[in-house]
């Protein structure tokens, strides 16, 4: 990829782990904004204006929860949210309150790197209007409701249709069950899980050439799934 | 001392009694030697008037003095003043009359003031049993204990009804029902039984509102401890992660810049990673075994193997890997926890078996609960060992590096969802690692016809 010029504000209170951050994203050519408090990471965001943040869940001066809610009512910057193992739950609320994605606590310089590539280009908007997506091996052909994966052509229920095509549009982001059943099946259903789980299995079985260990459709535990695109 | 009072009040009755019948005898000669003295002054009629005040008096002392002073009023009457004088005959018929009026407004004024008299006498012991009741109310109101309240209601009811009772508290009592109460002596009238009975379901009602405390006494030092537990392990959690998160992470930003050191850089991640696993077993250990229940949810098994199997990508990586899973094949767990359960068990079976050797993921759905298979073909659990496993910081023989926890963590998972797990040897060597899930709601039928309506 190649290496922006862009400005990341990386929100972290443990000073070893910002040294981490800031090491990771310097080495391939990010400008870095430091804040260790909620306070100092919202002034940032609004006289900086970043290209992309990264938050810690865990700051000591207020949630960086309510600091992300503050954010998204005027500002659609990528937001990656880093989260302890053991907190699913913050994660999950932080997606459904607008971050565009996560990092679970430890994960190394790939995957970050990897994160922040996909939060730019999502927000370059480059991906969301297309009528033809390609996503590795899948094409789909959004206007004709076609799909072919590595050139043969798959057949999709409509609701399977719908699942991937906003995988698709989103390709590397993760969705989660919330945003999935709330776009297929309506605000009404958010709670079926179920119901997604069982077309999501039964998607996987379509595009996955062994869909019992997936290439490209992933299960993020607890929070939803993602399509990767690399 | 109960009993000593009901003699008292037993001897002021009869000594009541004793008094009437003085006052009857004592009145009617009184009466007798005023109209002697007054003869002469006074009529006949006048005469007979005097008699009646001491019927009315006699009359305070019940019926039967009553009855016997207008008796001797009547005799008395007729002896000293109806001629002829100082016999019992009457020459007069008239006299009669007066007889009769004394004596029926002796025999009515009697049976007034004795109806009166017990009407009172009723009224006065409702409102000692009322005032018994209220009183045993406030005291089983500051009663702290079930054996209190028992014992004063025993109290109560002894003093106020003076019998010997014995109270208890029924075993199989439904909350907020009455206590037993059991009576020495007479069978009791109807009012006293009512009182006995109020007492009952006072004490009753006093013993489910101490029942409900001690309940939400208990609930509320649970919620303590665990929530000292909670915050105990937030803190070892952050504490122990965030160091290694920072380890990991920058070897991992190192080993980009430092191709030469990449072998060194790749252990400290890996190492870090595996510190990392095993911090995540202890937490989910202690999370699991807290008691919290596991959140159910109809999950397709070949997601969790699919997710496991990602997950674990590069332990596995020297493994095949034979999986057995029906597509449709669902089973109702806590997606997370049964994801750990999966990890934990391939993960022992990728550090306990030779590389090269193939591990088996077999699932299979019965009527009522899903099963979950892990196979190897190392050496297979040693001899006796079966059970012990699964507990905690067992080691084995091998020298597999862990500290004995994945397993363990294993059993934990699978007893929250109320499932059992177990080591068995292969048929051909090896070992099987068998986990059962039962269902703790129907298995959802999914109308695939209504979704698509939905969905559209």
């Amino acid at each position: 990829m190649t290496a922006g010029s862009e400005t990341i504000l990386v929100v972290e209170d443990e000073v070893p782990m910002r040294r981490f951050l800031c090491a990771a994203l310097a080495g391939h050519g990010f400008k870095v904004i430091e804040a260790s408090t909620a306070a100092t990471a919202e002034r940032a965001a609004t006289e900086v204006r970043p290209a992309a943040i990264l938050l810690d869940l865990g700051l000591p001066d207020g949630d960086g929860l309510d600091l992300l809610r503050r954010l998204r009512e005027w500002s659609q910057v990528p937001v990656i949210v880093l989260s302890a193992r053991d907190r699913e739950d913050d994660k999950v609320l932080a997606l459904d309150a607008g971050a565009d994605d996560y990092l679970t606590k430890p994960f190394g310089a790939g995957e970050l790197l990897a994160r922040i590539r996909v939060a730019l280009r999502h927000a370059r908007g480059h991906v969301a209007n297309e009528p033809l997506l390609a996503v590795g091996p899948i094409q789909l052909d959004l206007a004709r409701h076609e799909i072919t994966v590595e050139g043969r052509e798959v057949h999709l229920t409509p609701i399977e249709f719908k699942l991937l095509a906003l995988l698709a549009r989103n390709a590397g982001k993760v969705i989660t069950h919330r945003q999935l059943l709330h776009d297929v099946w309506g605000p009404q259903s958010t709670h079926q899980t179920h119901y997604l789980r069982v077309h999501m299995a039964a998607l996987r079985r379509k595009i996955e050439t062994d869909p019992t260990r997936p290439r490209w459709l992933t299960t993020e535990a607890g929070a939803g799934y993602r399509l990767l695109d690399e | 001392m109960s009993a000593a009072s009901g003699n008292q009040r037993e001897r002021e009755r009869v000594r009541g009694r004793v008094r009437a019948y003085v006052v009857a005898v004592a009145g009617v000669g009184l009466a007798s030697l005023l109209g002697w003295l007054a003869d002469g002054y006074v009529t006949a009629v006048d005469q007979a008037m005097l008699y009646l005040p001491i019927i009315l008096l006699a009359a305070l002392g019940g019926r039967a003095p009553s009855l016997v002073a207008a008796a001797l009023s009547v005799a008395a009457y007729d002896f000293f003043f109806v001629p002829p004088r100082l016999t019992f005959a009457v020459s007069d018929q008239r006299s009669l009359i007066t007889f009769a009026v004394m004596f029926v407004v002796g025999a009515a004024t009697g049976a007034l003031v004795v109806r009166l008299r017990t009407a009172e006498a009723a009224s006065r012991e409702r409102e000692r049993r009322t005032a018994a009741l209220l009183a045993f109310t406030r005291d089983a109101a500051g009663a702290s204990d079930a054996a209190e309240i028992v014992r004063a209601a025993r109290e109560h009811i002894e003093r106020t009804l003076g019998v010997t009772a014995i109270v208890t508290i029924p075993d199989e009592r439904p909350l907020q029902r009455a206590v037993s109460v059991e009576i020495a002596g007479p069978a009791l009238s109807a009012e006293p039984l009512a009182f006995i009975d109020a007492v009952a379901r006072q004490a009753g009602v006093a013993i489910g509102r101490i029942q409900l405390a001690e309940t939400a006494r208990e609930a509320a030092l649970r919620a303590k401890a665990e929530e000292l537990r909670a915050t105990l392990l937030s803190s070892v959690s952050h504490d122990l992660r965030t160091p290694l998160a920072a380890i990991t992470g920058m070897a991992t930003a190192l080993r980009d810049r430092r191709p030469a050191d990449r072998e060194a850089l790749d252990t400290i991640v890996e190492e870090a990673q595996r510190l990392g696993r095993i911090l995540t077993n202890l937490l989910s250990i202690t999370k699991v075994e807290s008691g919290a229940a596991p959140r159910r949810e109809w999950v397709p098994l070949e997601e969790l193997v699919g997710s496991a199997r990602v997950r674990l990508a590069a332990e596995l990586a020297d493994h095949p890997i034979e999986v057995d899973v029906p597509p449709s094949a669902l089973a109702n767990v806590d997606p997370i926890l049964a994801e750990q359960l999966l990890l934990n068990l391939l993960e022992n079976a990728a550090k306990h078996t030779p590389a090269g050797t193939p591990i088996a993921i077999r699932v299979e759905r019965a009527a009522d609960r899903a099963i979950l298979e892990v196979a190897d073909r190392g050496q297979g659990v040693p001899a006796g060992a079966a059970d012990r496993v699964f507990e905690k910081f067992y080691r084995g023989t091998t020298a597999a590096p862990g500290v004995g926890l994945g397993l363990a963590v294993c059993r934990a998972i699978a007893t929250a969802h109320h499932g059992t797990i177990e080591a068995k040897p292969r048929d051909g060597g090896g070992a099987r690692f068998i986990a059962t899930f039962p269902d703790e709601t129907a298995l959802p039928t999914l109308d695939d016809d209504a979704l698509a309506a939905e969905a559209r």
